[in-house]
């Protein structure tokens, strides 16, 4: 269940309770249904001018998205890119696109690791 | 074959036929049905009898239709026809064509009508590049449709075909046997629908999925159009070239507005038609500028979605920041599967301080201070990426280097091409590159940063701090960037901070932005004026007798309308009327030429020399920036500025111009009228008498 762990920890470190900056101008209800083997794991979060709500469970929203497990796994390690993921149809959406666009942004950047080489300053 | 090409569109759907209306693509050909940066034809082809048609004449109805009349046969002996045939096709999700078929004989006549349909998705940088495709093709009849279709692991795309008349339907088309009586006719509609991702459901409690979202039905495009031209101001001038430059602008204006899907139908001026129907920072903003006393609305949704899809997160494949303001963003097989960083890319270095001075210069015209309060943390982290991210020589200024190597940017700002920033010598200097625009653009956001912050933010110690900033950077840039042996300003710093000395365009826009001291403006104008620098036609992109001077290369020589616009606008803001009256009155004389259609570029010439503009080949035309530069043009002719609550008018115009009315300019004021006359000058001849 390591993988798992991942989608846990991620949701869990969003409804910490702390402000999320980057959703100060952001209200409204977002699900994510989660796919593995046709079982849905679905996470509610209700965001709240940057205050973010986190549920463990299904229900109304105002936006879905639905995603493959292990896809999401790579969301949450920012190895992926969400809008991307939309346009290949892997993150499939419905309801206010908007919230979708405000919402991608709780998703990390691709770690340093990660990077490319970065060009040598200064070079003549 | 791309002279008689045929194009209309709606948003970022369009299509590019022969002037039979025929689509035959190959896989580097850029013509199609494109929607969302895909093909979704590349075959379709009417056959009469087996027979290929011949085109009598297209009429270009509006940008969104178009009809074609045609007769069988393509001998190259007219025929005399017993047949018409004629095709009239509109954009919209996909297209609609109503086929006509006329028999003018007084026999009854047996037909064969075929379609012949094919599609090889090509995403739009395929198209140039020539890339071979990775996913599987499929072709199905169903429920009285004919479907192709592309899929690439979890990315679908589709069209379906269909017809208002019975037909027989094939993999490789459609077919009609028909029986005409004597001066019979006959009609069938056809539909060429579009579909963007895979729409398994309609979606559920939360709203429609959003691959029903992107699907736009056909609305009342005429009676848009009308309604669009109806509300931007009148004019009345006494030339004619005007009228008719102005004319032609609103309309390509309404031809490239884009309404991407958050929007909820608000539209923003894409950059260019129909390779660029999409959302441009930098193209978007500046002809949202240029259309702000025009089309205000422009410039609200243009910030709008603009900060929604603000930077966020550090990402080199993107040369994403926190705070930056896209460059382009794309929506084809190749942006999905991130072999391509348009989703969306940032590496523009102008973008993001532009987005700041367009919020401010919007509420100066309109005094919306909702949407300023509305967009209050995307542009203060605007104006921290500014310090905190583009600082890369580490000196203060704005630089850039691409961090994606292989496929970013390497030129970040509005001259992009390879060898356009360059010393005298014609050498070119190394990354990080600082131009000098961008500090000019800097220094401007600063100043109109503090201005937002005092009077609607309510934070006096951000103002503070930006002036402060704002006056330190201004000190720094006529000292650092000053070009003494010259009295002008160097286009760039280098790494190592040396001046990369050469004469340019640029030394205008630092007009626009405030950033020159007025010592030095004087020797700047005289620079834009002289001989190296102005052709007769306009201000040249690199002054004659540099390394890289060509009349006719693309930003080292040519003369640009939409860069013209804005440094008339700088003209006039250090007081230079009559110079910036010239400037306007070269470019509008070149729009002449082009039937009021200002091309990209077209050669830095001297006027004295070609008598006419040369038009610079590119394959984007209406481009948005230089539709915009009519409006521009007149705004400074105008001196149009707004103050507290009123309009300032303060004209100067040139000696083409006798009267000038712009009347019901949109505003804080409600609808303003501005007038002005000047003083033609009978002397010269004319190309065009007005009546």
């Amino acid at each position: 269940m390591e993988a798992a762990d991942g989608i846990v920890e991620f949701f869990e470190e969003l409804g910490r309770g702390e402000h999320q900056p980057l959703l100060a101008k952001v209200t409204g209800r977002v699900r994510f249904d989660l796919v593995e083997g046709g079982r849905p794991d679905r996470w509610l979060l209700a965001v709240d001018k940057g205050d973010v709500t986190v549920w463990h469970k299904g229900g109304p929203a105002d936006c879905a998205v639905q995603a493959d497990r292990a896809l999401f796994e790579r969301l949450c390690r920012g190895e992926e890119n969400a809008m991307a993921a939309v346009l290949r149809g892997a993150l499939v959406c419905s309801g206010d696109v908007e919230l979708l666009f405000a919402i991608q942004r709780i998703f990390p950047g691709p770690s340093p690791e990660r990077r490319p080489q970065v060009g040598v300053r200064g070079s003549r | 074959m791309t002279q008689n090409q045929v194009k209309i569109l709606e948003g970022n759907t369009f299509v590019v036929s022969d002037e039979r209306g025929d689509i035959e693509a190959s896989r580097t050909d850029p013509t199609g049905l494109f929607s969302f940066d895909t093909r979704f034809l590349s075959t379709w082809v009417l056959t009469v009898n087996g027979e290929r048609l011949t085109p009598l004449s297209v009429d270009d109805l509006e940008y969104f239709e178009t009809r074609f009349f045609l007769v069988p046969g393509t001998g190259t002996v007219y025929v005399d026809a017993k047949l018409s045939v004629i095709r009239q096709r509109s954009v919209g999700n996909g297209f609609h064509e109503e086929l006509t078929i006329l028999n003018h004989d007084d026999e009854p006549v047996e037909l064969v009508v075929r379609l012949e349909a094919d599609c090889d998705f090509a995403d739009l940088f395929e198209v140039k590049d020539v890339l071979k495709k990775k996913g599987a093709y499929s072709t199905r009849l169903e429920e009285g449709r004919l479907v192709l279709a592309y899929q690439r692991d979890t990315f679908s795309r589709s069209t379906a075909i269909s017809s208002s008349q019975p037909c027989a339907l094939d993999e490789q088309g459609l077919t009609f046997n028909l029986s005409l009586g004597p001066q019979g006719s006959w009609k069938t509609g056809l539909d060429v629908v579009t579909a963007v991702l895979e729409a398994a459901s309609d979606g559920g409690d939360e709203g429609p999925a959003l691959a029903w979202q992107v699907r736009r039905p056909r609305t009342d495009m005429a009676r848009n159009l009308a309604r669009w031209l109806n509300a931007a101001p009148r004019l009345e001038c006494d030339w004619e070239p005007l009228r008719t430059s102005y004319r032609r602008s609103l309309v390509d204006l309404a031809a490239l507005r884009f309404s991407p899907i958050s929007a909820s139908g608000h539209s923003l001026p894409a950059a260019g038609l129909p390779w660029f129907m999409t959302m441009f920072g930098r193209d978007s903003i500046l002809t949202s500028l240029q259309a702000l006393p025009f089309t205000p609305e422009l410039a609200a949704t243009t910030l709008r979605e603009l900060g929604l899809r603000q930077g966020t997160r550090i990402d080199d494949f993107r040369d994403e920041d926190p705070g930056r303001i896209l460059h382009e963003l794309r929506y084809g097989e190749l942006t999905a599967f991130e072999e391509r960083p348009h989703s969306p890319y940032y590496g523009s270095a102008d973008a993001t301080p532009l987005f700041v001075v367009l919020l401010d210069e919007y509420e100066r015209w309109t005094g919306d201070t909702r949407l300023v309060r509305e967009l209050e943390l995307e542009a203060r982290a605007a104006l921290h990426w500014i310090d905190e991210y583009a600082d890369l020589q580490g000196n203060g200024y704005i630089a850039y280097e691409r961090r994606n190597q292989e496929t970013g940017l390497e030129n970040q700002c509005w001259k992009d091409s390879w060898d356009s920033i360059s010393y005298r010598d014609g050498t070119l200097p190394g990354f990080p590159r600082a131009t000098c625009e961008l500090q000019g653009y800097a220094y401007d956001a600063k100043v109109r940063g503090a201005r937002l912050a005092r009077l609607v933010w309510h934070d006096p110690a951000l103002a503070e701090a930006l002036e402060g900033q704002a006056a330190d950077l201004k000190r720094r840039f006529n000292r650092d960037f000053w070009v003494e042996d010259g009295g002008y300003f160097a286009i760039a710093l280098d790494a190592d901070g040396r001046r990369v000395d050469s004469l340019t365009s640029n030394n205008g826009h630092l007009l626009w932005s405030g950033i020159v001291d007025k010592s030095k403006a004087k020797a700047v104008a005289g620079q834009l004026m002289g001989e190296r620098l102005f052709s007769g036609w306009g201000v040249r992109t690199l002054a004659v007798g540099e390394g890289r001077y060509n009349p006719i290369g693309y930003h080292v020589g040519t003369v640009w309308p939409f860069d013209n616009s804005f440094i008339a606008w700088g003209l006039r803001r250090y007081g230079f009327k009559a110079e910036a009256a010239r400037v306007a009155a070269g470019i509008l004389e070149a729009a002449e030429f082009f039937d009021g259609r200002l091309p990209e570029a077209f050669g830095g010439y001297p006027r004295s020399m070609t008598k006419y503009p040369v038009q610079y080949p590119t394959a984007c035309s209406p481009q948005a920036w230089s539709t915009g530069a009519p409006l521009l043009l007149l705004t400074a002719m105008l001196g149009l500025e707004p103050v507290g609550d009123r309009l300032l008018v303060d004209p100067v115009l040139p000696s083409t111009i006798g009267h000038l009315g712009l009347l019901d300019i949109p505003g804080r004021w409600g609808r303003a009228d501005a007038f002005a006359r000047g003083r033609v000058d009978t002397s010269r001849p004319r190309q065009h008498r007005t009546r």
